[in-house]
């Protein structure tokens, strides 16, 4: 057994310290802000990160990507999201419209998109969840009415991150209401600005831009805007979904807020009552198991047992991110719930306690991973 | 990276399980407790396999071996002092003890005893005789005469290490079997496994295995490069994960398996009484947890953002 990540990935971490300290400035808390300031920042960062090749570190180089192996990616994720997240929205371009495009999509569509998203010039959006479709994606009602060569489609999309900010989404449809479950849905690659599209912010204590509700109106859609076949949807979906398998290097931000505020207490942290310091240790256990189930299950890749592994990965990071998000809490007292940038580590504690109750829900609910490891522990669908 | 035990690491170890089946699994601990000569028994089983060949000190291809062995020993419920005897320092079995309360696990074999506590301080041991304990039965009260030198801090560490393989051994092995009662056990017309509060359960249950099976690996494959004082941290860590895991496990299984799991016939209650003197002992979690504190404190507890440790 060897749990070195390799000199090139080790180097990667150095450099992208590097980078994040000489470009992102202290208290920076990602794009989703009310500060316009902060979308500038991604936005420089990302072309910074292009122009090394490291914004789209596991694209083939042809696509304008790095090249990078699976551990320089780990190392990509981890640093990224502890530093919340300095490629700002466009982490959905990189992670999986990118990839299901080399797949899937049309000399066209590569041609159009890839080289653009790999230079980190525009920011994608999701249209999948909607009011009635949350994890029962398949079912799903926007409507894709075939009109000539093309497309009309109508309908309402709900919790779609980025979405005042993307230039474009990839927009599940329903195409064939009578098919089985499976053929009935189509993904589109659709521009923001058609006509048709309104969007609507949806306050929430998350913050700004991270939730939005999409209306689509009679929007025209053509039929060069398919992603893979007609009634393939849910399919493209599915193993587009499965790029990200192993999520959110949830567990690298918390372990960075814990060294973070244990450096801000210093001699202090000594004087924390007793069951908060042993609570302290428990969450960094948690948090280097976290680690090495996601390297676990990073090293199995194309295995069979790499689905459950990477539900379990999910399950310990998700869970971790509640604790950690809890303990920090606690740890300030009174001054848990002071915001903005006069709080402690400029708010980053409180931003996390917000954004960390979305942990167990965003990009697949701990219900589903639960199901997904007990499938491989017992068999059944349940 | 390589995650995964190395190919002759892990035949060893589905050999050893095969050999302490043969044995007689958890219902020979079970008889052990009052039939004397199954010790022995145990004892054979392992040398049989090349145990107390292996040099756990110096070869890391022989500790991987051990690590295995041991989880293997702690899925039978093996009813002999291993991690003890792997530790012997000349002759004498290695114990590990908390001089508030000593107490040996199997003191009361034949053959020469010393004890240290976690700090590495060394003590000449006197075992007394054994008790008949539910829990730990083959626990022996001990009177430590004196401190008498040091133990290597690495000695410390390999015996927390390898107790933890031993726990994490008895929880897959709590887990499996709970995991083939619900897929057995008819309730309402159905198998136990259908219902999702039942998945869900034996789910976390298995995310928790999982992640004390990464950290064992990840603990033992480092014994050797990390500076002493992280290895020393890595082993309270690995410790105070198997038994806050054994808790949550055995008690999972405890419930899935309903009455039946409190019955010594059900492998469950013996391997849960068994492993009490590896979850309990040296200290409890608890205690561990806050020995730990000094290791956040002072940067031996490493993590992906902590400064270097010196070797």
């Amino acid at each position: 057994m060897d749990y070195d990540l390799g000199t090139d990935a080790v180097d990667l971490r150095k450099r992208l310290r590097e980078l994040i300290s000489t470009h992102i400035p202290e208290g920076f808390l990602g794009a989703c802000t009310d500060d316009p300031q902060d979308l500038a920042t991604t936005e420089s960062f990302c072309k910074l990160l292009a122009a090394d090749g490291l914004l789209a570190l596991a694209w083939p180089k042809e696509h304008g990507g790095g090249g990078g192996s699976v551990w320089q990616q780990t190392v990509l994720r981890e640093e990224m999201w502890a530093h919340h997240e300095p490629r700002g929205a466009q982490y959905m371009g990189i992670n999986w419209v990118g990839p299901a495009l080399m797949r899937y999509g049309t000399e066209e569509q590569k041609a159009r998109h890839l080289s653009a998203i790999a230079a980190g010039e525009v920011i994608w959006c999701q249209g999948f969840s909607e009011p009635e479709a949350g994890t029962d994606l398949a079912s799903l009602r926007t409507r894709a009415v075939a009109d000539g060569d093309g497309w009309r489609v109508t309908g309402q999309k709900v919790w779609t991150s980025y979405a005042r900010m993307a230039s474009w989404c990839v927009l599940a449809a329903c195409t064939d209401p009578a098919a089985p479950k499976p053929q009935r849905l189509t993904l589109f690659l659709v521009p923001m600005d058609r006509a048709g599209i309104t969007v609507r912010p949806i306050r929430s204590m998350l913050g700004p831009h991270h939730l939005n509700e999409v209306f689509l109106d009679d929007v025209e859609v053509s039929a060069g805007e398919v992603l893979g076949e007609v009634g393939d949807g849910w399919r493209v979906m599915r193993e587009a979904l499965a790029f990200e398998r192993v999520g959110i290097a949830r567990y690298a931000r918390c372990e960075s807020l814990l060294d973070r505020m244990q450096a801000e207490l210093g001699d202090d942290w000594d004087r924390l009552p007793e069951s908060i310091r042993t609570r302290w240790v428990r969450a960094l256990i948690d948090l280097r198991v976290a680690r090495l189930l996601a390297y676990r299950a990073v090293s199995l890749q194309d295995d069979p047992s790499a689905g459950a592994a990477a539900s379990a990965a999910r399950i310990a990071t998700t869970t971790c991110d509640q604790q950690v998000a809890e303990l920090l809490l606690d740890v300030l007292g009174p001054a848990a719930l002071d915001s903005g940038s006069a709080a402690p580590l400029h708010g980053a504690i409180e931003d996390h306690w917000r954004y960390a109750q979305a942990a167990t829900v965003a990009s697949g609910t701990i219900e589903v991973q639960r199901m997904l490891v007990a499938r491989e522990a017992l068999g059944g669908k349940g | 990276m390589k995650t995964a035990l190395p190919e002759d690491i892990a035949e060893f170890g589905t050999v050893a399980i095969k050999q302490f089946a043969r044995f007689g699994g958890p219902q020979a601990a079970l008889r052990a407790e009052t039939e004397e000569q199954l010790r022995a028994g145990a004892r054979t089983a392992l040398s049989d396999l090349g145990a107390f060949d292996l040099d756990v000190r110096s070869s890391a291809e022989d500790l991987l071996a051990a690590a295995v062995l041991c989880q293997a020993a702690g899925a039978a419920a093996l009813p002999y002092p291993l991690v003890e005897e792997l530790l012997a320092v000349d002759g004498a079995r290695l114990a590990l003890v908390n001089p508030e309360a000593p107490r040996i696990d199997h003191g009361d074999l034949a053959g020469d005893w010393i004890a240290a506590d976690l700090d590495g301080t060394r003590y000449r041991v006197q075992p007394s005789s054994r008790s008949s304990a539910k829990l730990g039965p083959f626990l022996v009260p001990a009177t430590l005469i004196q401190p008498d030198g040091t133990v290597p801090s690495a000695d410390v560490d390999l015996h927390l290490n390898l107790g933890s393989w031993r726990i994490l051994g008895a929880v897959q092995q709590a887990l499996d079997i709970a995991r083939r009662h619900v897929a057995d056990r008819m309730q309402f017309g159905k198998p136990l496994a259908e219902f999702q509060a039942v998945r869900f359960t034996v789910a976390d249950a298995s995310v928790a295995v999982r992640g004390l099976s990464e950290l064992a690996k990840y603990t033992i494959s480092r014994t050797e490069s990390a500076p002493a004082q992280v290895r020393s941290a890595d082993a309270l860590i690995l410790r105070l994960k198997a038994a806050d895991t054994a808790r949550q496990v055995l008690r999972t299984a405890h419930q899935l398996l309903g009455a039946l799991g409190f019955c010594d016939e059900s492998d469950v209650s013996v391997l849960d009484r068994h492993t009490q003197s590896l979850i309990r002992l040296p200290v409890s979690a608890e205690v561990l947890a806050i020995r730990l504190t000094k290791g956040v404190a002072g940067g031996q507890f490493e993590t992906l953002f902590s400064a270097p440790v010196s070797a």
